[in-house]
């Protein structure tokens, strides 16, 4: 059984393949939430109607899956709150030169 | 929290229908500046002449429209957030529409302006009618009308125009019937396919897709709106002054809102830019930023053309040609399809390995420094056949024309590098 952090961190393998940084130091990760058979990841995109729609949500469905086999791993895609740039980690700040 | 409907993407592009397109585009852009390399020392003088049209329309038709059509059948998922009706209808309409291309150019190369340009015409304008009804009826799914779905629906009105205005053009030049000047709804045509069709498209995409490459947040889009209105304003009043003998005031002050429309979307483009994140521009952000600066010198010129009696200066009709397809409209695309061609193919072959195993970013999906070399040949063959066209230098053409021709082998490469990842 993996915590959120275990979590997270494998959430830090999945990159924007257009942006090049991943999901979490975009800020695009809103919460997880883990029950008896479940791991449900709250998250979001940069833009409404973003091509990389599925790729990412399958990307992090597999990510998640391969660390917690025994649960299911289930992406909710939200639009609310809407992402903005301070959502984002120093470290992704630094990567896109702001 | 909202949730979305589904997690299930309705977004994935069509890639063998786009592919296809993209495919019929590239190597017309290649024909393209072959044909006006290997013609070069008939370039320049009066556009109207069977060469200048028939490489015209392998821009027109064979490069803008067809990339247009393969990119609009990627985009209205991205754009409008809804599926496209139907891929079927895509596929029709390409056979017609390739068909009435190679028909329509054969004819204006040995200009034989008979039955078969006419019917060239007639499946060109079939091929259009199927786009359009497949895109409105896509859009009539559209629930939240964002600025894009308003450019993208005018533009789909004037390609329908810009249709039936060439295709009466067709018959004028085979059965002459026209009272007025032919060269005025050459005019008419011209100046609809551009700002009406292909700059609507250019437009209304532009708002979506350079804030999604750049990061731009948290910009209104009031100059998008204002310029929608001031340009359309303008497009129909001019289409209705352009047959009056002598250019009215009305003409002039219909120029005038077209040229304050413009300046207004390239101030929107500014204010995208001025908000992005990501500060570090990549090559197709490079090729697009340059080509906005270009329409704003292309906008310059077409002011002044308009404004001055121009049949004194033949050439620079053609001059403002060359501005508007190469050094606006192509630069945009090549740019453009640096960024939609590694997504469409990424999406097809990796989008399924995500997570499973190692999948290459879109920028490693061709050579970056290849595409930067060409950016270069580009722009340097851009100014180097406008000063030629200018000052009607012949060796000059042959030079400009023979780095153009390189830069289109090279922007090929990529796009086969690409495919091919």
């Amino acid at each position: 059984m993996a915590n959120k952090k275990e979590i997270l961190e494998v959430l830090k393998g999945v990159i924007d393949p257009e942006i090049g940084i991943n999901i979490v130091d975009l800020g695009l990760v809103y919460e997880v939430e883990s029950n008896d058979s479940q791991n449900i990841i709250k998250m979001t995109l940069t833009t409404p109607g973003c091509p990389m729609h599925s790729s990412i949500s399958s990307w992090v469905e597999n990510v998640v899956a391969q660390l917690d086999p025994e649960k299911k791993a289930i992406v909710t895609l939200v639009w609310e709150p809407q992402w903005t740039p301070d959502k984002m980690t120093s470290e992704a700040r630094e990567q896109l030169g702001m | 929290m909202v949730q979305s409907e589904s997690i299930v993407s309705a977004y994935s592009p069509p890639f063998k229908i786009v592919t296809k397109y993209f495919a019929v585009a590239i190597i017309s852009f290649v024909i393209l500046n072959f044909l006006l390399l290997i013609n070069y020392n008939s370039i320049g003088g009066h556009h109207f002449q069977p060469k200048i049209l028939s490489i015209n329309h392998i821009a027109t038709l064979g490069w803008i429209t067809m990339i247009i059509f393969g990119a609009m059948f990627q985009l209205v998922p991205v754009v409008l957030e809804t599926k496209l009706f139907s891929e079927i209808l895509a596929d029709i309409q390409f056979w017609i529409y390739l068909l009435g291309v190679i028909g329509l150019v054969y004819c204006f190369w040995v200009f034989n302006t008979g039955i078969l340009m006419t019917t060239s015409a007639i499946l060109l304008n079939v091929a259009m009618l199927i786009f359009a009804f497949n895109i409105i009826v896509t859009m009539k799914r559209v629930k939240k009308w964002n600025v894009t779905a308003w450019y993208l629906s005018v533009a789909i009105f004037y390609l329908i125009v810009t249709a039936i205005v060439g295709l009466l053009l067709t018959i004028n030049l085979w059965t002459p019937y026209i009272k007025s000047d032919h060269l005025q709804y050459l005019n008419l045509h011209a100046h609809i396919a551009f700002i009406g069709w292909v700059s609507m498209v250019i437009m209304g995409v532009s708002f979506k897709l350079i804030p999604m490459f750049t990061l731009s947040h948290g910009f209104p889009l009031t100059n998008a709106k204002q310029a929608f209105w001031l340009i359309n304003i303008g497009l129909l009043g001019i289409s209705n002054t352009i047959f009056f003998e002598v250019k009215t005031f009305l003409y002039f002050i219909f120029t005038g809102l077209i040229v304050l429309g413009i300046m207004f979307f390239l101030r929107q483009i500014q204010i995208i830019f001025k908000n992005r994140i990501r500060k570090k521009f990549d090559i197709g952000i490079k090729f697009s930023f340059v080509a906005y600066i270009m329409l704003g010198l292309t906008t310059i010129l077409g002011t002044f053309i308009a404004f001055v009696d121009y049949d004194n200066i033949i050439n620079m009709a053609l001059i403002y040609g060359y501005m508007i397809i190469f050094s606006y409209i192509s630069m945009l695309i090549v740019g453009q399809m640096y960024k939609i061609v590694p997504f469409l193919v990424w999406y097809h072959k990796y989008s399924s390995k995500v997570g499973l195993e190692p999948v290459p970013m879109l920028k490693d999906m061709f050579n970056e420094k290849f595409a930067h070399v060409e950016f270069y040949i580009m722009i340097v063959a851009v100014f180097g056949s406008l000063c030629s066209l200018l000052f009607r230098s012949e060796i000059g053409l042959l030079m400009s024309f023979t780095l153009m021709f390189i830069s289109s082998i090279i922007f090929v490469f990529n796009m086969i590098t690409i495919f091919r990842k």
